[in-house]
Protein backbone atom coordinates (compact mmCIF):
# COMPACT_ATOMS: atom_id res chain seq x y z
CA UNK A 1 0.00 0.00 0.00
CA UNK A 2 2.94 2.75 1.33
CA UNK A 3 4.71 1.65 -1.93
CA UNK A 4 2.21 2.09 -4.01
CA UNK A 5 1.75 5.65 -2.48
CA UNK A 6 5.17 6.29 -2.90
CA UNK A 7 5.44 5.11 -6.82
CA UNK A 8 2.01 7.17 -7.21
CA UNK A 9 3.48 10.42 -5.66
CA UNK A 10 6.56 9.73 -8.02
CA UNK A 11 5.17 9.29 -11.03
CA UNK A 12 3.09 12.41 -10.18
CA UNK A 13 6.37 14.64 -9.52
CA UNK A 14 8.06 13.24 -12.56
CA UNK A 15 5.21 14.75 -14.45
CA UNK A 16 5.26 18.08 -13.45
CA UNK A 17 8.90 18.17 -13.47
CA UNK A 18 8.95 17.05 -17.57
CA UNK A 19 5.72 19.51 -17.77
CA UNK A 20 8.63 22.33 -16.41
CA UNK A 21 11.31 21.03 -18.62
CA UNK A 22 9.01 21.48 -21.37
CA UNK A 23 8.02 24.62 -20.89
CA UNK A 24 11.61 26.31 -20.20
CA UNK A 25 12.74 25.03 -23.71
CA UNK A 26 12.46 28.15 -24.43
CA UNK A 27 14.04 30.27 -21.79
CA UNK A 28 13.56 34.02 -22.57
CA UNK A 29 10.08 33.29 -23.11
CA UNK A 30 9.70 30.95 -19.52
CA UNK A 31 11.75 34.03 -18.11
CA UNK A 32 9.59 36.98 -19.29
CA UNK A 33 6.55 35.06 -18.32
CA UNK A 34 7.88 34.44 -14.96
CA UNK A 35 9.16 38.16 -13.93
CA UNK A 36 6.05 39.91 -15.73
CA UNK A 37 3.81 38.01 -13.80
CA UNK A 38 5.81 38.67 -10.81
CA UNK A 39 5.36 42.73 -12.25
CA UNK A 40 1.73 42.25 -13.01
CA UNK A 41 0.63 41.00 -9.50
CA UNK A 42 2.89 43.72 -7.67
CA UNK A 43 1.52 46.91 -9.77
CA UNK A 44 -2.25 46.12 -7.80
CA UNK A 45 -0.19 46.96 -4.89
CA UNK A 46 -0.90 50.76 -6.34
CA UNK A 47 -4.59 50.00 -5.42
CA UNK A 48 -4.38 49.65 -1.95
CA UNK A 49 -2.00 52.28 -1.16
CA UNK A 50 -4.54 54.60 -3.03
CA UNK A 51 -6.75 53.43 -0.53
CA UNK A 52 -4.99 53.30 2.47
CA UNK A 53 -4.66 56.93 1.89
CA UNK A 54 -8.44 57.14 2.06
CA UNK A 55 -8.84 54.48 5.59
CA UNK A 56 -6.63 53.87 7.94
CA UNK A 57 -7.87 50.53 7.90
CA UNK A 58 -10.86 48.76 5.30
CA UNK A 59 -12.31 45.97 6.73
CA UNK A 60 -10.28 45.56 9.99
CA UNK A 61 -7.67 44.95 7.93
CA UNK A 62 -4.36 47.11 7.62
CA UNK A 63 -1.36 47.02 4.75
CA UNK A 64 -0.08 43.98 7.18
CA UNK A 65 -2.72 41.88 6.44
CA UNK A 66 -3.91 43.14 2.67
CA UNK A 67 0.03 41.84 2.31
CA UNK A 68 -0.87 38.79 3.92
CA UNK A 69 -4.14 38.33 1.96
CA UNK A 70 -2.53 39.17 -1.25
CA UNK A 71 0.28 36.91 -0.72
CA UNK A 72 -1.85 33.58 0.25
CA UNK A 73 -3.69 34.37 -2.43
CA UNK A 74 -1.33 34.74 -5.22
CA UNK A 75 1.10 31.54 -3.47
CA UNK A 76 -2.24 28.88 -3.00
CA UNK A 77 -3.54 30.03 -7.38
CA UNK A 78 0.76 29.73 -8.30
CA UNK A 79 1.09 26.55 -6.61
CA UNK A 80 -2.22 24.74 -8.08
CA UNK A 81 -1.24 26.14 -11.46
CA UNK A 82 2.39 24.65 -11.50
CA UNK A 83 1.30 20.93 -9.93
CA UNK A 84 -2.40 20.90 -11.18
CA UNK A 85 -3.21 23.50 -13.96
CA UNK A 86 -5.02 20.79 -16.22
CA UNK A 87 -7.64 20.23 -13.08
CA UNK A 88 -8.89 24.26 -15.10
CA UNK A 89 -9.62 23.15 -18.08
CA UNK A 90 -11.30 19.32 -16.95
CA UNK A 91 -14.65 20.01 -18.26
CA UNK A 92 -13.22 20.77 -22.11
CA UNK A 93 -11.51 17.39 -21.40
CA UNK A 94 -14.84 15.52 -20.38
CA UNK A 95 -17.20 16.96 -22.70
CA UNK A 96 -14.64 16.68 -25.64
CA UNK A 97 -14.00 12.81 -24.96
CA UNK A 98 -9.95 13.76 -24.58
CA UNK A 99 -9.68 11.42 -21.11
CA UNK A 100 -9.26 8.42 -23.31
CA UNK A 101 -5.49 8.79 -22.67
CA UNK A 102 -5.88 8.57 -18.92
CA UNK A 103 -7.68 5.86 -18.45
CA UNK A 104 -5.33 3.16 -20.01
CA UNK A 105 -2.98 3.99 -17.96
CA UNK A 106 -1.97 2.20 -15.20
CA UNK A 107 -1.97 4.81 -12.04
CA UNK A 108 -4.97 6.71 -10.85
CA UNK A 109 -6.84 8.39 -13.43
CA UNK A 110 -7.27 11.75 -11.76
CA UNK A 111 -4.17 12.07 -10.41
CA UNK A 112 -2.85 11.58 -14.08
CA UNK A 113 -4.93 14.37 -15.06
CA UNK A 114 -4.20 17.01 -12.56
CA UNK A 115 -0.51 16.56 -13.54
CA UNK A 116 -0.47 16.82 -16.49
CA UNK A 117 0.06 20.00 -17.40
CA UNK A 118 1.65 23.34 -15.64
CA UNK A 119 1.21 26.75 -16.31
CA UNK A 120 4.47 28.22 -16.40
CA UNK A 121 3.53 32.07 -15.09
CA UNK A 122 1.95 30.46 -12.18
CA UNK A 123 5.57 30.50 -10.70
CA UNK A 124 5.62 34.19 -11.37
CA UNK A 125 2.58 34.25 -8.67
CA UNK A 126 4.25 31.47 -6.53
CA UNK A 127 7.07 33.65 -6.35
CA UNK A 128 5.22 36.82 -5.72
CA UNK A 129 3.07 34.93 -3.31
CA UNK A 130 6.07 33.82 -1.35
CA UNK A 131 8.07 37.46 -1.25
CA UNK A 132 5.16 38.92 0.13
CA UNK A 133 4.62 36.43 3.25
CA UNK A 134 8.00 37.00 3.81
CA UNK A 135 7.81 41.02 3.66
CA UNK A 136 4.28 40.44 6.06
CA UNK A 137 6.70 40.44 9.34
CA UNK A 138 5.57 37.13 10.58
CA UNK A 139 8.91 36.10 12.22
CA UNK A 140 9.96 32.43 11.17
CA UNK A 141 7.25 30.68 12.91
CA UNK A 142 4.39 32.51 11.12
CA UNK A 143 6.69 32.49 8.30
CA UNK A 144 6.09 28.40 8.19
CA UNK A 145 2.70 28.52 9.06
CA UNK A 146 1.85 30.98 6.15
CA UNK A 147 3.53 27.95 4.12
CA UNK A 148 1.70 25.70 5.71
CA UNK A 149 -1.70 27.38 4.45
CA UNK A 150 -0.25 27.95 0.66
CA UNK A 151 -0.65 23.95 1.01
CA UNK A 152 -4.23 23.74 1.99
CA UNK A 153 -4.74 26.75 -0.02
CA UNK A 154 -3.56 25.28 -3.04
CA UNK A 155 -5.63 22.17 -1.34
CA UNK A 156 -8.50 23.35 -1.09
CA UNK A 157 -8.41 25.25 -4.86
CA UNK A 158 -7.92 22.73 -6.62
CA UNK A 159 -10.15 20.14 -4.75
CA UNK A 160 -12.70 22.76 -5.82
CA UNK A 161 -12.25 23.57 -9.16
CA UNK A 162 -12.31 19.16 -9.70
CA UNK A 163 -15.58 19.46 -8.23
CA UNK A 164 -16.76 22.16 -10.20
CA UNK A 165 -15.16 20.38 -13.42
CA UNK A 166 -16.63 17.13 -12.29
CA UNK A 167 -20.24 18.61 -12.99
CA UNK A 168 -19.43 18.03 -16.74
CA UNK A 169 -19.95 14.29 -16.38
CA UNK A 170 -23.71 15.31 -16.06
CA UNK A 171 -23.99 18.83 -17.27
CA UNK A 172 -22.87 20.24 -20.63
CA UNK A 173 -21.72 23.90 -20.68
CA UNK A 174 -20.30 23.48 -17.16
CA UNK A 175 -16.53 24.98 -18.64
CA UNK A 176 -17.78 28.63 -18.22
CA UNK A 177 -19.61 28.37 -14.82
CA UNK A 178 -16.83 26.33 -13.46
CA UNK A 179 -13.94 28.75 -14.55
CA UNK A 180 -16.06 31.62 -13.52
CA UNK A 181 -16.73 30.76 -10.44
CA UNK A 182 -13.15 29.88 -9.43
CA UNK A 183 -11.96 32.94 -10.90
CA UNK A 184 -15.14 34.82 -8.45
CA UNK A 185 -13.33 32.76 -5.41
CA UNK A 186 -9.77 34.20 -6.68
CA UNK A 187 -11.66 38.05 -6.97
CA UNK A 188 -13.06 37.69 -3.67
CA UNK A 189 -9.77 36.23 -1.88
CA UNK A 190 -8.05 39.78 -2.68
CA UNK A 191 -10.62 42.05 -0.53
CA UNK A 192 -11.44 42.18 3.05
CA UNK A 193 -13.88 39.92 4.63
CA UNK A 194 -14.77 42.85 7.10
CA UNK A 195 -16.02 44.63 3.71
CA UNK A 196 -18.66 41.48 3.17
CA UNK A 197 -21.75 41.34 5.76
CA UNK A 198 -24.99 39.31 5.49
CA UNK A 199 -26.04 36.76 3.06
CA UNK A 200 -22.29 37.28 1.16
CA UNK A 201 -20.33 36.87 4.12
CA UNK A 202 -22.16 33.82 4.73
CA UNK A 203 -22.00 32.43 0.67
CA UNK A 204 -18.15 33.39 0.88
CA UNK A 205 -17.48 31.03 4.01
CA UNK A 206 -20.15 28.01 3.03
CA UNK A 207 -20.58 28.42 -0.66
CA UNK A 208 -17.23 29.18 -2.30
CA UNK A 209 -14.56 28.18 0.42
CA UNK A 210 -12.91 31.66 0.22
CA UNK A 211 -13.10 31.82 3.97
CA UNK A 212 -10.93 28.64 4.28
CA UNK A 213 -8.83 29.32 1.54
CA UNK A 214 -7.12 32.89 3.06
CA UNK A 215 -10.04 34.52 5.74
CA UNK A 216 -9.15 32.19 8.27
CA UNK A 217 -5.59 31.87 7.47
CA UNK A 218 -5.13 35.45 8.07
CA UNK A 219 -7.09 35.55 10.99
CA UNK A 220 -4.85 33.04 12.24
CA UNK A 221 -1.37 34.50 11.08
CA UNK A 222 -2.68 37.72 13.22
CA UNK A 223 -3.78 36.32 16.32
CA UNK A 224 -3.44 32.04 16.88
CA UNK A 225 -6.06 30.03 17.14
CA UNK A 226 -5.87 26.24 17.58
CA UNK A 227 -9.67 25.52 16.82
CA UNK A 228 -9.65 27.53 13.99
CA UNK A 229 -6.45 25.83 12.77
CA UNK A 230 -7.59 22.07 12.91
CA UNK A 231 -10.96 23.38 11.25
CA UNK A 232 -8.94 24.91 8.12
CA UNK A 233 -7.31 21.31 8.06
CA UNK A 234 -9.99 19.26 8.46
CA UNK A 235 -12.07 20.96 5.39
CA UNK A 236 -9.05 21.16 3.15
CA UNK A 237 -8.76 17.03 3.78
CA UNK A 238 -12.67 17.11 3.34
CA UNK A 239 -13.14 18.18 0.07
CA UNK A 240 -10.14 16.46 -1.14
CA UNK A 241 -11.81 13.52 -0.24
CA UNK A 242 -15.29 14.64 -2.12
CA UNK A 243 -13.95 16.13 -4.86
CA UNK A 244 -12.27 12.47 -5.48
CA UNK A 245 -15.40 10.64 -4.97
CA UNK A 246 -17.43 13.32 -6.93
CA UNK A 247 -14.88 12.70 -9.66
CA UNK A 248 -14.75 8.97 -9.78
CA UNK A 249 -18.68 8.64 -9.40
CA UNK A 250 -19.24 11.16 -12.90
CA UNK A 251 -16.30 8.81 -14.47
CA UNK A 252 -18.76 5.86 -14.72
CA UNK A 253 -20.82 7.81 -17.27
CA UNK A 254 -17.85 9.07 -18.84
CA UNK A 255 -18.08 8.38 -22.91
CA UNK A 256 -15.14 8.46 -24.97
CA UNK A 257 -15.28 10.34 -28.16
CA UNK A 258 -12.97 7.40 -30.00
CA UNK A 259 -10.17 10.55 -30.43
CA UNK A 260 -7.21 9.15 -31.00
CA UNK A 261 -4.67 10.81 -28.91
CA UNK A 262 -0.92 9.90 -27.74
CA UNK A 263 0.62 11.79 -24.48
CA UNK A 264 3.54 12.32 -24.46
CA UNK B 1 2.60 52.25 -46.31
CA UNK B 2 1.96 48.93 -47.95
CA UNK B 3 -0.13 48.27 -51.05
CA UNK B 4 -2.57 46.75 -48.63
CA UNK B 5 -2.84 49.94 -46.84
CA UNK B 6 -3.43 51.73 -49.65
CA UNK B 7 -6.39 49.76 -51.09
CA UNK B 8 -8.28 50.71 -47.64
CA UNK B 9 -7.38 54.03 -48.05
CA UNK B 10 -8.01 56.10 -51.09
CA UNK B 11 -5.11 58.23 -53.05
CA UNK B 12 -6.41 61.44 -51.21
CA UNK B 13 -6.85 60.11 -47.90
CA UNK B 14 -10.82 60.22 -48.31
CA UNK B 15 -11.86 56.60 -47.40
CA UNK B 16 -13.27 54.64 -50.08
CA UNK B 17 -16.28 53.28 -49.73
CA UNK B 18 -15.86 50.36 -51.88
CA UNK B 19 -12.19 49.22 -50.28
CA UNK B 20 -13.93 49.25 -47.12
CA UNK B 21 -17.43 46.98 -48.09
CA UNK B 22 -15.36 43.51 -47.24
CA UNK B 23 -14.78 44.86 -43.60
CA UNK B 24 -18.19 45.75 -43.56
CA UNK B 25 -19.05 42.26 -44.73
CA UNK B 26 -16.44 40.49 -42.07
CA UNK B 27 -18.42 42.85 -39.51
CA UNK B 28 -21.65 41.58 -40.75
CA UNK B 29 -20.57 37.73 -40.39
CA UNK B 30 -19.05 38.15 -37.02
CA UNK B 31 -22.23 40.35 -35.50
CA UNK B 32 -24.36 37.44 -36.95
CA UNK B 33 -22.30 34.44 -36.20
CA UNK B 34 -21.90 35.88 -32.66
CA UNK B 35 -25.93 36.73 -32.62
CA UNK B 36 -26.27 32.64 -32.42
CA UNK B 37 -24.36 32.42 -29.30
CA UNK B 38 -26.17 35.37 -26.88
CA UNK B 39 -26.75 32.45 -24.42
CA UNK B 40 -23.42 31.71 -24.32
CA UNK B 41 -22.26 35.61 -23.46
CA UNK B 42 -24.69 36.08 -21.40
CA UNK B 43 -22.94 33.12 -18.90
CA UNK B 44 -20.07 35.59 -18.59
CA UNK B 45 -22.11 37.68 -16.77
CA UNK B 46 -21.67 36.11 -12.89
CA UNK B 47 -17.74 37.35 -13.54
CA UNK B 48 -18.99 40.97 -14.05
CA UNK B 49 -21.41 40.64 -11.37
CA UNK B 50 -18.76 39.23 -8.81
CA UNK B 51 -16.54 42.29 -9.77
CA UNK B 52 -19.64 45.39 -9.37
CA UNK B 53 -20.59 43.47 -6.29
CA UNK B 54 -16.95 43.41 -4.80
CA UNK B 55 -16.75 47.21 -5.55
CA UNK B 56 -20.02 47.96 -4.27
CA UNK B 57 -19.87 46.68 -1.05
CA UNK B 58 -15.90 48.43 -1.26
CA UNK B 59 -16.89 51.78 -1.80
CA UNK B 60 -20.17 51.15 0.71
CA UNK B 61 -16.93 51.04 3.13
CA UNK B 62 -15.26 53.62 2.29
CA UNK B 63 -17.90 56.00 2.27
CA UNK B 64 -18.82 56.52 5.93
CA UNK B 65 -20.95 59.64 6.15
CA UNK B 66 -23.85 60.05 3.66
CA UNK B 67 -23.36 62.94 1.14
CA UNK B 68 -19.37 62.41 1.54
CA UNK B 69 -17.06 63.30 -1.61
CA UNK B 70 -13.67 61.31 -2.74
CA UNK B 71 -11.98 63.02 -5.22
CA UNK B 72 -15.26 65.13 -6.38
CA UNK B 73 -16.92 61.80 -6.68
CA UNK B 74 -20.00 60.96 -4.37
CA UNK B 75 -20.43 57.36 -3.80
CA UNK B 76 -22.83 56.98 -6.42
CA UNK B 77 -20.63 58.28 -8.78
CA UNK B 78 -17.64 56.62 -8.10
CA UNK B 79 -19.54 53.11 -8.22
CA UNK B 80 -21.16 53.78 -11.91
CA UNK B 81 -17.95 55.17 -12.56
CA UNK B 82 -16.62 51.68 -11.75
CA UNK B 83 -19.64 49.82 -13.57
CA UNK B 84 -19.19 51.70 -16.71
CA UNK B 85 -15.34 50.93 -17.28
CA UNK B 86 -15.96 47.31 -16.00
CA UNK B 87 -18.58 47.20 -18.30
CA UNK B 88 -16.06 48.23 -21.58
CA UNK B 89 -13.59 45.42 -20.48
CA UNK B 90 -16.29 42.45 -19.74
CA UNK B 91 -18.32 43.83 -23.36
CA UNK B 92 -15.17 44.32 -25.28
CA UNK B 93 -13.46 41.19 -24.73
CA UNK B 94 -10.09 42.70 -25.92
CA UNK B 95 -7.83 40.56 -25.40
CA UNK B 96 -9.10 37.74 -27.51
CA UNK B 97 -7.95 40.17 -29.97
CA UNK B 98 -4.60 39.97 -28.51
CA UNK B 99 -4.75 36.19 -28.67
CA UNK B 100 -6.11 35.57 -31.94
CA UNK B 101 -3.34 37.57 -33.28
CA UNK B 102 -0.67 35.54 -31.46
CA UNK B 103 -1.89 32.70 -32.00
CA UNK B 104 -2.12 33.47 -35.70
CA UNK B 105 1.56 34.56 -35.60
CA UNK B 106 2.81 31.66 -33.20
CA UNK B 107 1.25 28.68 -34.97
CA UNK B 108 1.59 29.94 -38.59
CA UNK B 109 -1.75 30.90 -39.71
CA UNK B 110 -0.99 34.28 -40.23
CA UNK B 111 0.89 33.13 -43.51
CA UNK B 112 -2.81 32.18 -44.41
CA UNK B 113 -4.53 35.60 -43.66
CA UNK B 114 -1.72 38.04 -45.01
CA UNK B 115 -2.75 36.87 -48.37
CA UNK B 116 -6.00 37.33 -48.27
CA UNK B 117 -7.02 40.62 -49.86
CA UNK B 118 -7.79 42.26 -46.91
CA UNK B 119 -5.29 43.84 -44.31
CA UNK B 120 -4.64 41.48 -41.89
CA UNK B 121 -4.81 44.26 -38.83
CA UNK B 122 -7.90 45.79 -40.41
CA UNK B 123 -9.46 42.35 -40.83
CA UNK B 124 -8.88 41.60 -37.09
CA UNK B 125 -10.43 45.22 -36.57
CA UNK B 126 -13.70 44.27 -38.29
CA UNK B 127 -14.38 40.65 -36.63
CA UNK B 128 -13.56 42.65 -33.17
CA UNK B 129 -15.93 45.46 -33.61
CA UNK B 130 -19.08 42.55 -34.90
CA UNK B 131 -18.15 40.61 -31.43
CA UNK B 132 -18.53 43.45 -29.09
CA UNK B 133 -21.25 44.52 -30.99
CA UNK B 134 -23.42 42.12 -29.71
CA UNK B 135 -21.22 41.65 -26.09
CA UNK B 136 -21.48 45.53 -25.35
CA UNK B 137 -25.16 45.97 -25.30
CA UNK B 138 -25.76 42.96 -23.35
CA UNK B 139 -23.28 44.07 -20.02
CA UNK B 140 -25.01 47.44 -21.01
CA UNK B 141 -28.07 46.35 -20.23
CA UNK B 142 -27.09 44.13 -17.14
CA UNK B 143 -24.83 47.53 -16.18
CA UNK B 144 -28.04 49.28 -16.11
CA UNK B 145 -29.71 46.79 -13.90
CA UNK B 146 -27.64 45.97 -11.11
CA UNK B 147 -27.13 49.98 -10.72
CA UNK B 148 -30.58 50.71 -10.71
CA UNK B 149 -31.42 48.06 -8.57
CA UNK B 150 -28.47 48.48 -6.00
CA UNK B 151 -26.88 51.84 -6.27
CA UNK B 152 -29.51 54.06 -7.87
CA UNK B 153 -29.61 55.77 -10.99
CA UNK B 154 -26.82 58.39 -12.41
CA UNK B 155 -26.69 61.74 -10.69
CA UNK B 156 -27.66 64.16 -13.28
CA UNK B 157 -27.66 62.56 -15.97
CA UNK B 158 -29.60 63.78 -19.18
CA UNK B 159 -30.21 61.30 -22.04
CA UNK B 160 -29.36 63.75 -24.54
CA UNK B 161 -25.70 63.69 -23.73
CA UNK B 162 -26.22 59.59 -24.75
CA UNK B 163 -24.94 59.93 -28.19
CA UNK B 164 -21.83 61.94 -27.35
CA UNK B 165 -21.17 58.88 -24.81
CA UNK B 166 -21.56 55.95 -27.46
CA UNK B 167 -19.13 57.81 -29.54
CA UNK B 168 -16.82 58.13 -26.78
CA UNK B 169 -17.13 54.67 -25.77
CA UNK B 170 -16.80 52.93 -29.41
CA UNK B 171 -13.69 55.09 -29.96
CA UNK B 172 -12.65 54.24 -26.48
CA UNK B 173 -13.00 50.67 -27.31
CA UNK B 174 -11.04 50.46 -31.28
CA UNK B 175 -8.17 52.65 -29.45
CA UNK B 176 -7.96 49.67 -27.15
CA UNK B 177 -8.06 46.67 -29.99
CA UNK B 178 -5.25 48.92 -32.02
CA UNK B 179 -3.11 49.23 -28.86
CA UNK B 180 -3.71 45.50 -27.81
CA UNK B 181 -2.73 44.22 -31.99
CA UNK B 182 0.25 46.38 -31.30
CA UNK B 183 1.37 45.09 -27.93
CA UNK B 184 1.12 41.39 -29.71
CA UNK B 185 2.13 42.02 -33.26
CA UNK B 186 5.18 42.20 -31.14
CA UNK B 187 5.16 38.41 -31.36
CA UNK B 188 6.94 38.28 -34.69
CA UNK B 189 9.74 38.80 -32.88
CA UNK B 190 9.42 37.22 -29.54
CA UNK B 191 7.85 34.31 -29.26
CA UNK B 192 5.05 35.15 -26.94
CA UNK B 193 4.42 38.87 -26.11
CA UNK B 194 1.39 37.94 -23.70
CA UNK B 195 3.59 39.46 -20.61
CA UNK B 196 3.84 42.56 -22.39
CA UNK B 197 0.24 42.26 -22.42
CA UNK B 198 -0.21 41.51 -19.09
CA UNK B 199 1.23 45.04 -18.04
CA UNK B 200 -0.87 46.66 -20.48
CA UNK B 201 -3.64 45.28 -19.12
CA UNK B 202 -2.81 45.74 -15.41
CA UNK B 203 -1.98 49.57 -16.27
CA UNK B 204 -5.69 50.00 -17.81
CA UNK B 205 -7.27 47.78 -14.83
CA UNK B 206 -5.65 48.57 -11.83
CA UNK B 207 -5.57 52.81 -12.40
CA UNK B 208 -7.77 52.80 -15.24
CA UNK B 209 -11.14 50.88 -14.34
CA UNK B 210 -11.02 51.20 -10.80
CA UNK B 211 -10.68 54.45 -9.67
CA UNK B 212 -11.25 58.08 -11.29
CA UNK B 213 -8.00 59.88 -12.27
CA UNK B 214 -8.58 62.24 -9.78
CA UNK B 215 -7.87 60.47 -6.96
CA UNK B 216 -4.61 59.89 -7.70
CA UNK B 217 -2.23 63.01 -6.89
CA UNK B 218 -1.51 65.58 -8.87
CA UNK B 219 2.07 65.17 -10.85
CA UNK B 220 0.48 60.86 -11.31
CA UNK B 221 -2.87 62.38 -12.52
CA UNK B 222 -0.68 64.46 -14.93
CA UNK B 223 1.22 61.53 -16.07
CA UNK B 224 -1.72 59.39 -16.54
CA UNK B 225 -3.45 61.66 -18.89
CA UNK B 226 -0.62 61.40 -21.41
CA UNK B 227 -1.19 57.13 -21.59
CA UNK B 228 -3.78 55.35 -22.56
CA UNK B 229 -6.16 55.36 -19.50
CA UNK B 230 -7.51 58.50 -20.48
CA UNK B 231 -8.99 57.82 -23.58
CA UNK B 232 -9.73 53.91 -23.11
CA UNK B 233 -11.13 54.14 -19.64
CA UNK B 234 -11.84 57.77 -17.79
CA UNK B 235 -12.61 59.55 -20.59
CA UNK B 236 -15.73 57.29 -21.68
CA UNK B 237 -16.92 56.56 -18.21
CA UNK B 238 -16.38 60.09 -16.75
CA UNK B 239 -19.05 61.40 -19.86
CA UNK B 240 -21.18 59.32 -18.50
CA UNK B 241 -21.34 60.26 -14.90
CA UNK B 242 -20.69 63.68 -14.89
CA UNK B 243 -21.26 65.17 -18.45
CA UNK B 244 -19.75 68.52 -19.39
CA UNK B 245 -19.51 69.61 -22.88
CA UNK B 246 -16.00 70.74 -22.67
CA UNK B 247 -14.65 67.77 -21.22
CA UNK B 248 -16.00 66.02 -23.60
CA UNK B 249 -14.76 67.83 -26.96
CA UNK B 250 -11.21 67.32 -24.87
CA UNK B 251 -11.86 63.73 -24.38
CA UNK B 252 -12.99 62.97 -28.59
CA UNK B 253 -9.93 65.37 -29.52
CA UNK B 254 -7.65 63.04 -27.26
CA UNK B 255 -9.42 59.90 -28.93
CA UNK B 256 -9.17 61.20 -32.62
CA UNK B 257 -4.93 61.81 -31.64
CA UNK B 258 -4.74 58.40 -29.96
CA UNK B 259 -6.68 56.46 -32.64
CA UNK B 260 -4.50 58.13 -35.27
CA UNK B 261 -1.13 57.35 -33.82
CA UNK B 262 -2.25 54.05 -32.67
CA UNK B 263 -3.04 52.86 -36.15
CA UNK B 264 -0.09 54.72 -37.93
CA UNK B 265 1.75 52.55 -35.75
CA UNK B 266 -0.21 49.15 -35.92
CA UNK B 267 0.43 49.28 -39.73
CA UNK B 268 4.08 49.92 -39.16
CA UNK B 269 4.78 47.42 -36.89
CA UNK B 270 2.51 44.82 -39.13
CA UNK B 271 4.82 46.08 -42.13
CA UNK B 272 8.00 45.73 -40.42
CA UNK B 273 7.01 42.63 -38.63
CA UNK B 274 5.68 40.69 -41.84
CA UNK B 275 9.34 40.80 -43.31
CA UNK B 276 10.39 39.26 -40.29
CA UNK B 277 8.05 35.75 -41.25
CA UNK B 278 9.28 32.54 -41.25
CA UNK B 279 7.23 29.71 -41.77
CA UNK B 280 7.78 26.34 -41.82
CA UNK B 281 6.37 23.73 -44.28
CA UNK B 282 3.73 21.49 -42.97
Amino acid sequence: MLTAVKNQVRVCMLSVKYNIMREMLNKVTFLTNVTFMILNNGSILIQWFILFRLREDIGGYTMREVILLWGLTAASFGLSHILFARVYSLPELIVSGKLDSYLVQPKSVLLGVMTSATDISAIGDLLYGVILLAAGGLGVRGFMMSLLFVVTGMIILTAFAVLLGSLSFWFVRVDMLSGQMIMGLVSFATYPDGIFRGISRFLLYFVMPVGMVVYHPVHILVRFDAGMLLTVLGYACLLSVAAAAVFYRGLRRYASSSLMEARM
Amino acid sequence: MSGQEKNAVSKTGVLNGKKWRKYRVIYRSVLMENLQYAANIALGFFGYFVFIFIFIKLWDYMYQEPGELIAGYSKEQMIWYVMMTEMMWFGSNASAVARQVKTDIRGGNIAYLMNKPYHYTLYILAKYTGEWSVRLPMFAGLAVVIGTVLVGPVPAFKIITVPAMVVCIILGLTINAVLQICISLLSFWIEDATPFRWLYDKLLLVVGTIFPLEIFPRTAQAFFKLTPIYPVCYGPAKLIVDFGPEKCIEILAVQALYLAAGCGLMFFIYRKGVKKLYVNGG
